[in-house]
């Protein structure tokens, strides 16, 4: 099975063309308007997004700085390898992703090749800081194939549930397993599923060792470092200023809204941008370093520091760093996702976003921070873009849904006659 | 530190649900004249019971939702300042999809507070029994009183009198939060009931800690200085004492939910219970006694809220969601004709306690894990989603498909259930420039 990559693509928007673009991009968002990709025709793509960052005129934050124009923003998650992703893109997208790239600067149209089409693209992706997988390893076709499993073997039980109230467990068990052998569209079930490639494996196990071994070659020097920077940690954290706790504006807040809850999941994209200097611009280059270690070896299957309701996420430092994206893919509404974020991470939250100017007041970095509710959420909210175009490709599923289909199939790939307390735990999946 | 709550200046509902006062009415109104509307709040803020001790054989409470503030003249200013769920009431795109109102269930079939029908107030009449229930709705409620009053009655739901069950036959409103400010300060109540009055009431500290935002007025719209000043004396808090009253209006198909019951168990169906000291935690994390996806794991998941079971972090989590019941069923046991329940909650926080409750515990098929289960008592079916209910069992689930929608909800609107000073205040506010001739009848 493949592992999974976060692609992430910024294009420039000719001068003059964002409204158009946005424009666009709302109707794409409506399945029955007859203009969206389809992105289901990408076998490999979990996620996908458009959305847009609007120009800045003048600095960052109030500063001084040239402007920033608009860009348009591509985001997926995608089983590897990434270059067949971006030419099923290409081919299946067609004239409608020609509408879309259109917009911006130096977009191969016309009677462009695919290849060429594609080179644009590759040249205009950008690095994802950091990475979060909920099930590294786990392909589209892994978790369709786990859904349809599920379903046939739910069916074949809704049949047969009067008739096996008192069975013995084993022996249901034992049927389940007959039934799947003799359907030739599941029998692929009865074989574990493959982990990522030997390639990924070992590249993801040099990182794992090379990182601690790094930090202990350092060790000393850190040892100097950490007062030094803790100090200079607090005189900063004091002089911050967060922002009053203050959701935007009910259009802003409706036109956020509307893009919300239609199904199971939800998009989150929010842009923040960095606090000035250089002691922040290093605080947040370790801490993203750091989280991306995290997410690479420690978070790699199920839970992100014990959320576990994110299907993928990631964070893109772009324009020198000076900005940060944030973008996920996760279960349930805002609210809950916000709330479950405060309850259970709020030391992680604060370790990256208290770079983030305005965030609510921290103490060594991990205090106090998201802990102020209204105020956490507020500054979230306010940084929230509207993610326009998304898709999903298994909006019916939570990850739970998906971790115990692949568990139902796990036990029918795990020893042919389990034990009646194996047989009674994997019965209780359905 | 456990702060005293302003009990003169609270509405009584907050403290109290009545089980005195087995008779009710509630009385939904648009306002037609705002001087005479206000003139109108201005007495009933003298008559409104109030959160002190006492025994009453009545009483009487008021609500208003958004369009009723701007009614009465409240300034676009302090009007802006409400939450948005509160602003833009139950009915629009957002909300329709968190409470699954779309369908046979889409406001605009509402026989109140939807597009065709909006409320601006509604009045809580409760007294010991019918007849007193009767003077009482013809005092405040009367065509004649509402004539003076500048107001129209847009639908009058009356309730049956207090029994103890739901028209399914369940007891109901068994489990409350209990408010720690209203608990002697000595004896602290059991953690997984007691909930800090900020849940419930504005002004005071919530679960977080924290006193949530409250709606404001600038210092100088309030020259009487009825309410009380904050910050820096420029604003004036609107919203201290009050609270946010959801009404919802439940049809309950009682027939269709018996003769399904009674193919599906086969006749089994039994048992009440009234115990309230119990988590799942424990004895039933399985779901083997009470299903995973049953209405009361639902509306409180206890100590079983996925995916940090236990005592703290699940009780933690679910006890910032909580709501204090006040509804009453209506329709006659004996009249086959429409029956259901006058669903009313308080709190302090709709989207987080109300519309969560709704969106992310009862209309959520993937609750505890669960695939396409809904509540099978009060969700809203949309097509064929969320029609299935597992029965959790040994060795082997069973699974019921395909099942109805037992509920249709008849009407809904968000109040904002002010204290006593806010009610004066708003008594008081000065004819607004541009107030709408249209409201005044000729």
């Amino acid at each position: 099975m493949p592992h999974q990559v976060a692609l992430t693509i910024r294009a420039p928007i000719k001068p003059g063309q964002t409204g158009a673009l946005k424009r666009l991009l709302t109707e794409m968002a409506d399945p029955a308007g007859g203009r969206a990709i389809p992105f289901e025709r990408l076998e490999t793509t979990h996620f996908a997004r458009l959305f847009v960052l609007d120009e800045v005129d003048g600095g960052l934050g109030g500063g001084a700085g040239p402007p920033i124009p608009a860009s348009l923003v591509y985001m997926s998650d995608v089983d590897a390898p990434v270059w067949r992703h971006l030419v099923a893109l290409v081919r299946v997208g067609g004239a409608r992703l020609d509408d879309v790239f259109a917009h911006c600067e130096g977009w191969p149209a016309g009677s462009a090749s695919t290849w060429q089409r594609v080179a644009w693209l590759r040249a205009r992706r950008i690095k994802t800081d950091v990475v979060y997988v909920n099930t590294v390893g786990r392909s589209v076709a892994q978790v369709h194939g786990e859904r349809r499993l599920r379903q046939a073997i739910e069916e074949f039980l809704d049949a047969k549930q009067a008739e096996w109230g008192t069975s013995d467990p084993v022996q249901i068990h034992a049927a389940v397993r007959r039934f799947v052998a003799g359907r030739p569209d599941l029998r692929w079930a009865l074989e574990p599923a493959r982990g990522p490639g030997l390639a990924f494996r070992l590249r993801s196990t040099f990182h794992k060792i090379g990182g601690p071994v790094l930090v202990l070659l350092v060790s000393p020097l850190l040892l100097v470092l950490l007062p030094v920077w803790a100090v200079l940690l607090r005189r900063h954290e004091r002089r911050d200023m967060p922002d009053d706790p203050i959701p935007p504006g009910r259009e802003r807040l409706h036109e956020l809204a509307d893009l919300e809850d239609h199904v199971v999941q939800n998009p989150f994209t929010a842009v923040g941008v960095a606090k000035p200097g250089r002691f922040r611009f290093l605080t947040m280059l370790i801490v993203l370093r750091a989280a991306n270690y995290g997410t690479r070896h420690i978070f790699n299957h199920g839970s992100l520091t014990r959320v576990r309701t994110i299907h993928f996420a990631r964070w893109v430092a772009i324009d020198d760093r000076r900005r940060l994206i944030f973008a996920s893919s996760y279960d349930g509404s805002l609210e809950s996702y916000m709330d479950e974020f405060i309850d259970k991470v709020a030391w992680g939250l604060n370790a990256v976003f208290s770079n983030g100017a305005g965030y609510p007041r921290t103490r060594w970095l991990v205090l106090d921070g998201a802990n102020d509710e209204p105020a956490f959420k507020a500054f979230l909210r306010n940084r929230q873009l509207p993610t326009q175009v998304w898709y999903s490709a298994y909006d019916d599923l939570t990850t739970a849904n998906i971790e115990n289909n692949a568990a139902i199939r796990a036990g029918l790939a795990g020893p042919e006659a389990p034990t009646r307390s194996q047989a009674e735990a994997w019965l209780a999946r359905f | 530190m456990v702060a005293t709550l302003e009990f003169d200046d609270i509405q009584g509902l907050v403290a109290r649900g009545y089980g005195t006062l087995e008779s009710a009415t509630f009385v939904l109104l648009r306002i037609d004249d705002p001087a005479s509307a206000r003139a109108w709040l201005g007495v009933l803020a003298g008559e409104v019971a109030t959160a002190e001790r006492g025994d009453r054989s009545e009483a009487v409470h008021v609500a208003l939702t958004h369009s009723g503030l701007r009614g009465l003249g409240l300034p676009e200013g302090s009007l802006a300042g409400f939450p948005d769920e509160f602003t833009g009431g139950m009915t629009t795109d957002h909300r329709r999809r968190i409470l699954g109102d779309v369908g046979e269930n889409a406001p605009e079939r509402w026989r109140w507070g939807g597009p065709a029908n909006p409320v601006d107030a509604v009045l809580l009449l409760y007294a010991e029994d019918q007849a007193r229930l009767g003077t009482l709705a013809e005092r405040h409620a009367g065509p004649a009183a509402l004539r003076a009053a500048g107001l129209a009655e847009v639908q009058r739901l009356d309730t049956s009198p207090l029994a103890g069950t739901e028209p399914f036959g369940f007891r109901d409103g068994i489990s409350q939060p209990l408010i720690a400010e209203l608990g002697p300060p000595d004896q602290p109540g059991p953690p997984l009931h007691t909930v800090r009055a900020g849940e419930f009431v504005l002004g005071y500290q919530n679960q977080y800690g924290q006193v949530a935002e409250s709606p404001t007025v600038a210092a100088a719209d309030d020259p009487g200085r009825v309410l009380a000043r904050i910050g820096d004396q420029d604003r004036a808090d609107l919203g201290r004492n009050g609270s946010y009253l959801v009404l919802r209006q439940l049809g309950q198909d009682v027939d269709g939910f018996r003769r399904f019951v009674d193919q599906a168990s086969r006749g089994q169906a039994d048992g009440q219970a009234d115990a309230n000291d119990f988590g799942y935690a424990d004895g039933d994390a399985a779901g083997l006694g009470c299903p995973l996806g049953a209405h009361i794991r639902r509306a409180n998941p206890r100590d079983a809220l996925d995916p940090q079971a236990g005592p703290e972090q699940s009780v933690r989590s679910v006890n910032r969601h909580r709501l204090l019941r006040r509804g009453r069923a209506y329709g006659d046991p004996s009249d086959p004709g429409e029956r259901g329940i006058h669903f009313i909650c308080l709190n302090a926080n709709i989207a987080r306690q109300f519309e969560f409750v709704q969106h992310t515990w009862l209309n959520n098929p993937k609750f505890a894990g669960l695939y396409d289960d809904t509540d099978p008592l009060v969700a809203t079916h949309q097509g064929n989603d969320g029609r299935t209910f597992t029965v959790q069992a040994r060795p082997l689930r069973q699974r019921v498909t395909g099942l109805p929608a037992f509920v249709t909800v008849r009407g809904g609107a968000y109040f904002l259930m002010p204290g006593i000073r806010a009610l004066r205040f708003l008594a008081g506010l000065p004819t607004a420039p541009d107030e709408d001739p249209s409201r005044r009848t000729p």
